[in-house]
């Protein structure tokens, strides 16, 4: 089956007040296959949102693309009219889930207002017919099993986090996108709202509303129930990438190991195991950086001969790795 | 701190506010004692190599009367912005900090004096006072219509700081509420309460000079104000006469120090609350 | 009460509120003028008289539409064995004329006799017809520019935010007095003073309502500009806060049109800008007033510059009390647009009756 997502090399970078260009992500590939899960994780601050927004050729200053490519069923997303991004790859091709839904949700307007929004955007006449529009809209909001009436005709602040949360997946998954990115839905919510969240995303899934979709979070562990395949970022740049099974239970990068480490596990065996921190903050990505992006907070550093060097990824355990020490 | 200054300099609009601001200062403080004027009978003279500015109706030299008026309306302005920003950030930090019937009680009082148009107090009051109106009367007057609005802002400033952790943290280890007032909270509202006071400076300029246009400034020697100035003017016929020397140079020194304050802060605004800024 | 009604409820409220504040405004009306000096005494000391009989006359006359003095059921004046009237009590004397304003009495003029209201009656009009729009548009215009200013930034923003800031800080009088200068006299485009030629008399007819549209013009735009710009720089910083807020990247990350996006930006920056509104309007319609007296507009704040200058302060208090009053009115009106227009205020306070 072709790659229904294939990001080359994509570099994305800031531009400050002063002129000085922040790196936020450097050359990240990847390539999804129609039904894949991708997840992402690393800490807040690593370039995953930033990914994001390259992920659907929006590029709204100060961010601009440096280079590479992102292709969504073969379609370059690079070097097109933000209004033709507009239109024809957001919501449609790529679609987004942000985090903390209260705030996503526009708070003087009712959901089904949002929602109709969303559909006059992407249609190509230029009167809807309400009355049609809303039945769609009935019809899907049925499918979360929430009582569609009173929450399509609620304002925000008349719902509750979840009913919220379920709103903003509702409103983003509208139109059947090909790619969905879930950048940390559950990461504002209580432990009984996220399951209830998590299922709903799966029973779309299962509808095939969408297939594809990348879900972001700084809770790697949660990843291995959720994705087929995990990928790490650090500073910018993607350090490990493989199946769920062995980033979580193998993890190589020296990196993907302390973010495991700094997790608290329920699982068997690791009850009595202490979290630990990673000590030191990431490099600032305002300026170049040669050698190892890690190296500064690597454990293995003081016996590292390579953290000079910048590092590639390369096969470790059949899976790519960023680190020219481990094996 | 010394971060913050360090930003602000960046600023182009701080950086010109603050030379605007400077310059009339300046010229208000140190003028009226540096230039003495030449006297002179002529009424409406043309600006000349003598008189830079010309003469008023009266034959005064300009110049020496708009640095007097200057001096005098900085110091209404200033002397309102005290008491105004005092009065203000007291009642809107108690309101704030204490809550509940305190709140009420003082929210309501500061709703009724916003409500209550301030022009209409000092109308009322200046023309009851047809002698001895002085510059400290007027500027008194302004600071005690005008608090309301600092009251506020602070009061919505202060009632957010309330559940922080370091001030629950202050009152389990029994500080006492004044302590919390203005050891926790005040001076984390410090650049905020500044940035009111200067708005207060400048609306108490403003305020003096609306209310000497409508013939109730300030009465005596010497405490002529721009205001005062721009109303002989006007009284006086130098607008259909086209004596421009007469208006314009007092507009444009009112205008420039309220626009001066204005980019002043407007400039912290944008350093202190990042998201402003980009 | 009405808990089912939270919206009737919330109406009412504001609505005694608002007629408490003004029992407050009258009798703010009534003590200020007196901090300084009696009003009487100063009026009295102004004028000559031919005799000490009339002089006394008018002096009572004056103290008894002021309700300084006690007065029996039948209007007459109650007075002492000398024959003198007897002084009213202070609170008494706020009784007498908070009755009298409530009944819509608001005296007689000193100067030229006319009851006030008729004076009032008589400038109220042109006020309206200058300030309403121009403060109506003023705040729509310098509303729509901000947030533009805001959602565009880059050139747009920083030609219009220093323009409108140093608009913001113009007086109202000093930019109607430049106006006045350039196109009235110098450049003489339009009338400088007045609301009509002074050769029509006031009526509804073509040629008097084109004089006074071209009287319109200097005055109108002298509150409207500087209005706008005030309101432009206030959208401004509400508008790329809004920017900032979730609420607006979700909606471009959706592809929502840009059209769409900046409806929801403009509205709901607008809601805290509406209340702006409502606490500035006493500010600006203050400053207006002194607009008129620039051009001798025969509006309320000429009415009160010449009712100063003359001291007559049946008419002076009477102007003052209608500017609160309007200003109190235009509170009302926009706190319950914000209750209307704001779901959030809506549900608040639906919660409250709960």
């Amino acid at each position: 089956m072709a790659d229904i997502l294939e990001v080359k090399d994509l570099s994305l970078h800031y531009l400050t007040r002063f002129g000085q260009k922040v790196h936020a992500v450097t050359n990240v590939s990847f390539t999804m296959k129609q039904g894949e899960i991708l997840g992402i994780a690393g800490e807040s601050g690593c370039g995953k949102s930033t990914l994001v927004n390259g992920l659907m050729g929006l590029f709204i200053p100060p961010l601009y693309p440096t280079g590479g490519d992102v292709l969504v069923s073969g379609e370059s997303l690079m070097n097109r009219t933000p209004e033709d991004v507009r239109l024809n790859v957001l919501s449609q091709k790529v679609s987004m889930i942000p985090q903390g839904a209260f705030n996503a949700l526009n708070p003087t307007r009712k959901i089904k207002d949002i929602a109709l929004d969303v559909i006059a955007a992407h249609s190509a006449s230029k009167k809807l017919n309400e009355k049609e529009v809303y039945a769609r809209l009935r019809e899907r909001f049925d499918l979360f099993g929430m009582e569609t009436e009173r929450i399509l005709n609620s304002y925000p602040i008349q719902l509750t986090a979840g009913e919220r949360q379920r709103s903003v997946i509702g409103i983003s998954t509208l139109l059947n996108p090909k790619v969905v990115i879930a950048d940390e839905p559950t990461s504002a919510l209580d432990v009984t709202t996220q399951k209830v969240v998590i299922k709903m995303i799966f029973d779309l899934l299962e509808r095939n509303i969408f297939s594809t979709m990348i879900f972001i979070t700084h809770e790697l562990p949660l990843l291995r129930h959720v994705a087929h395949n995990i990928a790490i970022m650090y500073a910018g740049e993607f350090v490990e990438c493989g199946t769920s099974t062995q980033v979580v239970h193998d993890p190589r990068h020296p990196y993907t190991k302390a973010l495991m480490g700094a997790m608290l596990s329920a699982d068997a065996g690791q009850k009595d195991r202490k979290p630990t921190t990673i000590e030191g903050a990431p490099p600032s990505l305002a300026k170049t950086i040669t050698g190892c992006r890690f190296a500064e907070r690597c454990p293995n550093a003081r016996v590292c001969e390579f953290k000079h060097k910048n590092q590639s990824m390369r096969m470790v355990g059949e899976r790519l790795v960023r680190c020219d020490y481990v094996e | 701190m010394l971060k913050l200054l360090r930003n602000l300099i960046k600023e182009p609009m701080f950086v010109i506010g603050m030379s605007l601001f400077l310059i009339t200062m300046i010229a208000g403080l140190l003028g009226p004692s540096l230039y003495t004027a030449s006297p002179n009978g002529m009424s409406y003279a043309r600006p000349s190599a003598e008189y830079w500015l010309g003469t008023d109706n009266l034959g005064h030299d300009y110049v020496a009367l708009l640095l007097r008026g200057l001096q005098n309306s900085l110091y209404v302005g200033f002397m309102a912005g005290i008491i105004a920003t005092t009065i203000g950030t007291l009642v809107g930090l108690f309101a704030g900090f204490k809550g509940g019937l305190v709140d009420d009680i003082l929210t309501m009082f500061t709703n009724l004096f916003i409500v209550i148009p301030s022009f209409v107090v000092l109308v009322l009051v200046s023309a009851s006072w047809p002698e001895g109106r002085s510059l400290t009367l007027i500027a008194v007057l302004i600071g005690l219509t005008t608090w309301p609005w600092t009251a506020r802002s602070v009061r919505a400033q202060a009632a957010s700081l309330r559940g922080r952790d370091h001030i629950s943290l202050a009152r389990i280890n029994g500080a006492t509420n004044l302590q919390i007032i203005f050891k926790h909270i005040l001076p984390y509202l410090a650049s905020y309460v500044f940035m009111v006071f200067i708005m207060q400076v400048a609306s108490g300029i403003l305020s003096e000079s609306a209310i000497s246009m409508i013939g109730l400034g300030p009465i005596g020697e010497g405490s002529t104000s721009l205001g005062v100035i721009l109303n002989t003017a006007k009284n006086n016929s130098a607008i259909t006469y086209g004596y421009w020397w007469g208006i314009f140079p007092a507009a444009i020194v009112i205008t420039m120090i309220v626009f001066a304050l204005y980019l002043l802060n407007n400039s912290m605004e944008g350093v202190f609350n990042p998201r402003l800024r980009k | 009460m009405l808990k089912k009604y939270p919206t009737v409820r919330y109406v009412l409220q504001r609505a005694i509120w608002y007629f408490l504040t003004f029992l407050v405004a009258i009798a703010l009306n009534f003590f200020l003028p007196r901090l300084g000096s009696d009003p009487v005494d100063i009026m009295m000391a102004q004028s000559s008289f031919s005799s000490p009989e009339i002089r006394k006359q008018t002096e009572e006359n004056l103290r008894k539409s002021f309700g300084l003095i006690v007065i029996d059921k039948q209007g007459q004046i109650v007075r002492d064995e000398q024959g003198n009237a007897v002084r009213a009590s202070k609170l008494s004397q706020l009784f007498n004329y908070s009755k009298q304003v409530l009944k819509g009495d608001l005296g007689t003029s000193f100067k030229n006799k006319k009851p006030v209201k008729e004076i009032i009656l008589q400038a109220l009009p042109w006020t309206i017809a200058l300030q309403f729009p121009a403060i109506l548009f003023g705040w729509i215009c310098g509303n729509l520019l901000g947030a533009l200013a805001a959602y565009r930034r880059g050139v747009f923003d920083k030609a219009i935010f220093p323009l409108a800031l140093l608009m913001s800080s113009i007086p109202f009088f000093v930019f109607g007095m430049v106006l006045v200068y350039f196109f009235g006299i110098i450049w003489d485009i339009f009338p400088a003073v007045g609301a009509y030629s002074l050769q029509l008399t006031p009526g509804f007819y073509l040629d008097f309502l084109l004089s006074a549209a071209y009287h319109y013009v200097l005055p109108f735009f002298s509150i409207f500009l500087i209005l706008a710009g005030g309101q432009a720089i206030g959208m401004r910083s509400m508008g790329i806060y809004e920017l900032g807020t979730d609420y607006i990247k979700y909606a471009k990350w959706l592809g929502l049109k840009e059209s769409r996006v900046l409806i929801y930006l403009f509205r709901n920056a607008m809601l805290p800008q509406l209340t702006g509104l409502a606490l500035s309007i006493g500010a600006m319609v203050g400053g207006a007033l002194i607009t008129e007296m620039i051009f001798s507009y025969p509006g309320l704040g000429m009415a009160m510059l010449t009712a100063i200058q003359t001291n007559d302060y049946p008419v002076i208090q009477g102007v003052t009390l209608l500017i609160t009053t309007s200003v109190l009115l235009a509170n009302f009106t926009v706190d319950i647009l914000i209750a209307l227009l704001d779901p959030r205020v809506k549900a608040s306070l639906a919660m409250d009756a709960k």
